[in-house]
C-alpha cells in the first residue's frame, strides 16, 4: 500500500466522522431519521473503491472500539459492539467492500452519464443495503433473541430511508467522480 | 473536538491492565451467552452495573453514554414480549445490559494510548506475515485525529456558503464539495509524509 492510499483511507474515515455532525434529516413519511453518517458506506465504496473503502471503515470501527465518540450523536466505545446493533458496525466494512467491488466493475471511463448513475445506485443498494442487512439483522437476532423473521420485518421500516440514502450517495459519488475521480486508480 | 470517552480516575478497575479487561469482556460475553438462568444473569447485571456506576462518572454522564443502547434493547424486548416466553425475555435483557455495562466500563477506564499498544500487540502476527504494518495503523489513526477538525472547518465553510446564497443546508449539496475539498489534499499530505520519511520506504 502506498502512502497516498493510506492517506485516502484515513481522510475518508475522518470524513465519515464529520458526517456524524451533520444534523439528521427527518421525513414525515419515513419513521426513522436519516443520518448522513450511514451514507458513508455507500460513499466510501463508490468513491475510493473496494479495498480502500473497506479499510477506511475498518479504521472507523477501530476508532469506535478504542473509545472515541465518532458515531453520530457522540456515541462510541466497546458498548456499541456489545449492544444489539454491533453487527451493523462490522457489517459496514463488508458493505463498503461489496459496494466498491460493484462500482469498480460497473463504472468504466467511457460509459455514459446515465449508466454511471445506474451503476452507482445499484452498487449502493446491493452493497450498502442488501449486504449490510444480511449481516446486521441475523447478528441482532442472535444477540437479542428476537426471531429472525420479526427482526427482518422490523428492519423494513428503515428501507425507504435507505433507498433515499442510496439516491443521495449516487448523486454525490457521481459529482465526485466527475470532479476528482479516484475510483479507477485501484489500490 | 474528538475527546475520548476515557474518564480520569483512581478506581481499582482503572489499574487493571487493558489486556486483562479485554479478555474478561470476551470471557464474560461467552459465559453469559451459555446460560439462560435469571439466577445467574441477575447478579451479573448488578455487578456490572455497580462496577460501571462506581467509576467516577456523574450519573448524568454515565446514563448519556449507554442510554441509546438501552433504549434499543428495551424496544427489542418489548417486541420480544409478544414472540418469546417472558423468562427468556428477562434473561435476554439482563444479559445484554450486563455486557453493555461491562464494555462501557472498559471504555471509560482505558486510555487511547493503552488501547493502541494492545492493537499493536494484536497486529504483530499480521506484521510478521507481512500483511500490514502496525505503524501504518497508528499513522492512519493519527491522521484521522489530526484532520477531523480541518474537515469540520470545510463543512462549516460550505454551510456558510449555502447560507450566504440562501440555500437550505442539505446533505446532498454538502457531501460532494466536502469530499472533493478533503480528498484533494491527499497528494500533498502523502508527499509530506514521505518527505519526512515516516514510513521508512
Amino acid at each position: 500500500m502506498n502512502t497516498r492510499d493510506l492517506v485516502l483511507i484515513a481522510l475518508f474515515a475522518a470524513i465519515v466522522v464529520v458526517l456524524g455532525f451533520i444534523p439528521p434529516i427527518t421525513l414525515g413519511f419515513i419513521p426513522v431519521p436519516i443520518t448522513a453518517q450511514s451514507m458513508g458506506v455507500m460513499l466510501a465504496g463508490c468513491i475510493i473503491g473496494a479495498r480502500r473503502g473497506a479499510l477506511s471503515f475498518l479504521l472507523f470501527a477501530l476508532l469506535v472500539a478504542i473509545g472515541l465518540p465518532v458515531l453520530s450523536g457522540g456515541r462510541g466505545g466497546l458498548a456499541i459492539f456489545a449492544g444489539p446493533s454491533g453487527g451493523f458496525i462490522l457489517g459496514w466494512v463488508v458493505a463498503a467492500y461489496v459496494t466498491g467491488l460493484l462500482a469498480e466493475r460497473i463504472i468504466r471511463p467511457g460509459i455514459s452519464e446515465g449508466r454511471q448513475f445506474i451503476g452507482f445506485f445499484l452498487a449502493s443498494v446491493i452493497g450498502g443495503i442488501l449486504v449490510l442487512y444480511a449481516i446486521g439483522v441475523p447478528w441482532l437476532s442472535a444477540v437479542t433473541g428476537t426471531p429472525l423473521l420479526a427482526a427482518a420485518t422490523g428492519s423494513l421500516a428503515f428501507i425507504p430511508g435507505d433507498f433515499l440514502k442510496a439516491a443521495i450517495a449516487t448523486l454525490a459519488a457521481r459529482a465526485v467522480y466527475a470532479g476528482y475521480p479516484l475510483l479507477p486508480a485501484r489500490a | 473536538m474528538l475527546t475520548s470517552l476515557y474518564v480520569e480516575g483512581r478506581s481499582w478497575f482503572h489499574r487493571v491492565p487493558v489486556r486483562a479487561k479485554l479478555i474478561a469482556l470476551l470471557a464474560l460475553s461467552i459465559a453469559l451467552f451459555t446460560t439462560n438462568s435469571v439466577l445467574l444473569l441477575l447478579p451479573a447485571f448488578l455487578v456490572c452495573g455497580g462496577l460501571y456506576f462506581s467509576l467516577g462518572l456523574t450519573l448524568r454522564q454515565a446514563s448519556a453514554r449507554i442510554g441509546f443502547i438501552f433504549f434499543t434493547i428495551l424496544v427489542l424486548a418489548a417486541v420480544n414480549l409478544f414472540l418469546v416466553p417472558l423468562p427468556q425475555v428477562v434473561a435476554l435483557v439482563l444479559r445484554l445490559m450486563a455486557l453493555v455495562f461491562f464494555a462501557a466500563a472498559v471504555t471509560a477506564t482505558t486510555t487511547i494510548g493503552a488501547f493502541m499498544d494492545e492493537v499493536t500487540f494484536l497486529l504483530s502476527p499480521c506484521e510478521r506475515l507481512g500483511l500490514l504494518r502496525a505503524a501504518d495503523v497508528s499513522l492512519a489513526l493519527g491522521l484521522v485525529l489530526r484532520f477531523v477538525p480541518d474537515i469540520f472547518a470545510h463543512y462549516q465553510a460550505i454551510s456558510e456558503a449555502h447560507r450566504a446564497r440562501g440555500l437550505p443546508i442539505r446533505p446532498l449539496t454538502i457531501i460532494g464539495p466536502l469530499i472533493i475539498l478533503t480528498l484533494k489534499d491527499a497528494d500533498t499530505i502523502a508527499a509530506a509524509i514521505d518527505a519526512r520519511g515516516f514510513r521508512r520506504q
